[in-house]
């Protein structure tokens, strides 16, 4: 009976929604911002909203807005708008043989972003079976209202609130390196995970201070894969 | 919004979930499938942790880079860092480091 009852989709949701809470230090200081950004190049609040509700990918709405604003014509947009999100492709297929198979799948899949990826795949291979489906539908669902509700406010008093708080916006996305470093810390155990790693994180900082922030993560991240091909330790005599 | 504005975002909209959904679909399908594979690709269980990585690493750029700001975010990770070799959970190493950094940040800021 307790089994059951830990097991309960309520229970796992509610998991799921508590374990995704320090991705909101990073993803409510950006969803005002971007807000605000909509608000400034023209946009509504009910129109802002709506690009984050069903876009749903920081990096690529602050360049549908800024596109839109600057005139570019929308075939444009469109095709820059899906470049910037196709690094998304390989990130289904990682959890694909973690995940329950479902026919909520292809909308349960929209609030698949870099931080919901790597906070699934770093805690479902952990869950009992029959937890992953609602531990990844309240994860993903929390992080996703969070951004949409963040565009709203974002949108109709940003500009107040970043006047009042303004150093609140700096201090909170420091959320999300420190929950990705607690997510990649134990793989440095291994030397060759530790020098890919080591190399993945460096290079994505080089490109992200160099302005290449869009590419740096599946262009390293490859790079971190050839490493970790071709670096290999010899082991130990005596080691297994 | 134009309705051909509407339209833009609607297909970036689809486009974005099928780039998400469609990958996701096949590999679930190919998985334990008769005509399909049995396990994933190794290449694709070696690029997913090093995709993490590659969030951290674009991510440890300041909102607004400057000296004290670096500072911060050293001795936040080390804090993070410090807190997660004791305890190996996820929450507390986070809000110790995210309090650690803020510390570090308002304090200079009042100086």
């Amino acid at each position: 009976m307790s089994q059951v009852i830990s097991h309960s989709p309520g229970r796992s949701a509610l998991q799921g929604v508590r374990e995704a809470i320090p991705l909101l230090g990073g993803y409510i200081p950006v969803a005002l911002s971007f807000g605000l950004v909509a608000s400034q190049a023209g946009f509504s609040t009910l129109e802002a909203t709506a690009i984050s509700a069903l876009i749903y990918a920081g990096a690529s709405q602050f360049l549908f807005v800024g596109m839109i604003a600057a005139g570019a014509p929308l075939w444009l947009v469109v095709a820059m708008t899906l470049l910037i999100n196709v690094r998304h492709v390989v990130y289904g297929p990682n959890l694909a043989a973690l995940l329950p198979r479902s026919r909520h799948w292809p909308w349960l899949m929209h609030g698949l972003t870099d931080q919901v990826f790597a906070l699934a795949l770093t805690r479902l291979p952990q869950l009992h079976d029959a937890k992953r489906f609602s531990w990844f539908m309240g994860a993903s669902l929390l992080a996703w209202g969070a951004w949409v509700v963040g565009t709203a406010v974002g949108a109709t008093a940003g500009e107040a609130f970043t006047a009042r708080w303004p150093l609140l916006g700096e201090i909170m996305p420091f959320a999300l390196p420190a929950l990705f470093l607690t997510m990649v810390a134990p793989r440095f155990t291994d030397k060759r995970w530790a020098v890919a790693m080591g190399l993945t994180i460096m290079a994505a900082l080089c490109l992200t201070l160099a302005g290449w922030g869009n590419v740096a993560i599946p262009l390293t991240a490859a790079c971190g894969a050839l490493c970790f091909y071709l670096v290999k330790f010899e082991k130990r005599r005596g080691e297994q | 919004m134009s309705s051909a504005l509407w339209l833009a975002v609607v297909i970036s909209a689809l486009g974005t979930l099928l780039i998400r959904v469609v990958p996701f679909l096949w590999m679930q399908r190919r998985l334990n499938s008769e005509a399909g594979i049995n396990n994933m690709p190794q290449w694709l269980s070696i690029l997913g942790p090093l995709m993490i990585a590659a969030v951290l690493g674009v991510s440890i750029v300041p909102v607004s880079p400057s000296a004290v700001s670096w500072i911060a975010t050293a001795i936040g990770l080390s804090v993070t860092l410090w807190v997660w070799s004791r305890l190996r959970s996820l929450g507390w190493p986070v809000a110790a480091g995210v309090a650690v950094f803020g510390i570090v940040e308002v304090g200079v800021a009042l100086m």
